[in-house]
């Protein structure tokens, strides 16, 4: 959903290259000083979409039917962009722009395609443009029918905004690709099935983290060590991060954090992370896929509670948190973990049975 | 008094205002699960900001109405926005760079201050 599809890219390209020619026609077209310049803005942005309809087009030639619903959408978002004096241009575009929306979301939910940020980019331009079609505006000459366009620009666009974010977020998180199988997080690109060797590897990293942080199951140790708690300690489980271990690559006895449990009987030592120093730099991966690492990526953080939510597809996050993305991490649960020795994340029924007993 | 009344201008800033909204709505409505399930900072996070995408929605229908006050809060709004986008886009945390982020939180507040800055919009 954050990523731009290398066979939509060539869309981005074409939608901004087509700017410079729609706003020359509707400079040069005959009755645009008779329409409101919502109307002339709408034609623009329709320029866009249907340019970015047709640069699909060429990379999507293996897909006979799409790429023919991409030539008329786009043909057809071409066409009404520069008809905007016809008598029913709001009601074709607004249909256009609608069927285009409610399709899209079908093609996804079918699993046609997977959202990008080719097409949600586009997607809020046609949520746009559909606004700035049905806007009634003052002193607009003719029959403006203005209740039937408060209405529908009232009704419409909040619901066909809240229904294409809702789907493209919900097939997102539903339908993850390989490497986004946790939310918020990507992960290391690695072999399919782990070798051998790669098994051994792993073990071997497990054996020597374990024995090396075995003096912090005592917290006073692990503080003594310069490691700190990262979060709130009333939370079910906290990472403990030691900033003079920043620069250790995959450490065994100089992991730059550990993960606590925070229970009823004091913290309890879950497991090690190790952390690189930059954005999209991945450690070492001699497990392959036993032991990829993953970079939490998209998150909305607030310092209040030092806490966490996800960055929605429309590129928000709430009010008093940030988006914020941070480097690749590999975590070495000490503890029986049901997702794995190197799981992304803990069990929270491991957790609360630590803190029960 | 409505100087150019079918520039479209204040329209074309309630479209945006009124978009920038749902974006807020939505951006609320996504912190609820988190709060529900033990993030107890997000609950109110998420209430400010549903609270927010009204008042952001009130401002699009102030300017609408050619209100100067609407006016000036909106050129307010879209200003923090903006500074806000410069700062995280400067720092190193891995903001968000994609097209959509830079649409939302650089182009759409850029352009409702280019249309209210114009005093023909408002007049009122």
């Amino acid at each position: 959903m954050f990523d731009i599809s290398p066979d939509h890219a060539i869309a981005l390209y074409t939608g901004l290259l087509a700017v410079p020619p729609a706003l020359f026609f509707v400079r040069r077209r005959r009755g645009r000083g008779d329409v409101p310049g919502t109307m002339l803005a709408a034609s623009v942005l329709m320029a866009m979409a249907g340019a970015i309809h047709l640069g699909l087009v060429w990379t999507h030639l293996g897909e006979p039917i799409t790429a023919a619903l991409f030539v008329l959408n786009g043909v057809a978002y071409l066409v009404l962009s520069q008809i905007f004096t016809w008598r029913w241009w709001r009601l074709a575009s607004s249909a256009l722009i609608t069927m285009t929306l409610l399709g899209y979301s079908g093609f996804i939910v079918l699993g046609f395609d997977s959202p990008d940020q080719v097409a949600l980019a586009t997607k809020l331009l046609e949520l746009t443009t559909l606004g700035l079609v049905l806007v009634p505006v003052r002193g607009e000459p003719g029959r403006p029918r203005r209740a039937w366009r408060w209405s529908a620009l009232g009704i419409a666009v909040p619901l066909l905004t809240l229904m294409t974010v809702s789907v493209v977020w919900i097939i997102d998180l539903a339908r993850p690709d390989a490497q986004h199988v946790h939310a918020g997080a990507v992960l290391q690109q690695t072999n399919g099935t782990a070798t051998p060797e790669q098994l051994a590897a792993a073990q071997r990293l497990y054996d020597e983290t374990v024995a090396a942080i075995a003096p912090y199951r005592d917290w006073h140790v692990a503080s003594a060590a310069g490691y700190r708690p990262g979060g709130p300690l009333d939370q079910p489980s906290t990472h403990w991060m030691n900033q003079r271990y920043a620069a250790y690559v995959m450490d065994a006895k100089h992991p730059q954090g550990l993960v606590y449990a925070n229970t009823k009987h004091g913290p309890v030592l879950l497991g090690a992370m190790f952390q690189m120093q930059h954005l999209g730099q991945f450690g070492p991966d001699p497990g392959g896929p036993l032991t990829a690492w993953h970079q939490h990526q998209n998150i909305c953080f607030t310092p209040f509670g030092a806490e966490f939510s996800l960055m929605t597809p429309t590129a928000t996050c709430p009010i008093g948190a940030i988006d914020l993305s941070v480097p690749p991490m590999l975590h070495v649960w000490i503890v029986d973990n049901p997702s794995g020795k190197f799981a992304v994340d803990i069990d929270s029924k491991v957790v609360k049975q630590i803190d029960q007993g | 008094m409505i100087k150019a009344e079918s520039s479209g201008r204040a329209e074309t800033v309630f479209v945006l205002l009124f978009m920038q909204s749902l974006f807020w709505l939505i951006a609320g409505i996504s912190a609820i699960p988190f709060a529900l399930t033990g993030e107890v900072f997000m609950g109110p996070l998420a209430l400010v900001t549903m609270l927010f995408a009204l008042l952001t929605c009130l401002v699009g229908i102030g300017v609408l109405w050619r209100r100067r006050w609407a006016r000036g809060i909106a050129i307010a709004i879209e200003a923090v926005c903006l500074f806000g986008s410069a700062a995280l886009l400067l720092l190193p945390l891995g903001f968000n760079r994609g097209p959509v982020s830079l649409m939302v939180n650089v182009l759409l507040p850029v352009a409702v201050l280019l249309l209210v800055r114009r005093s023909d919009a408002v007049s009122a």
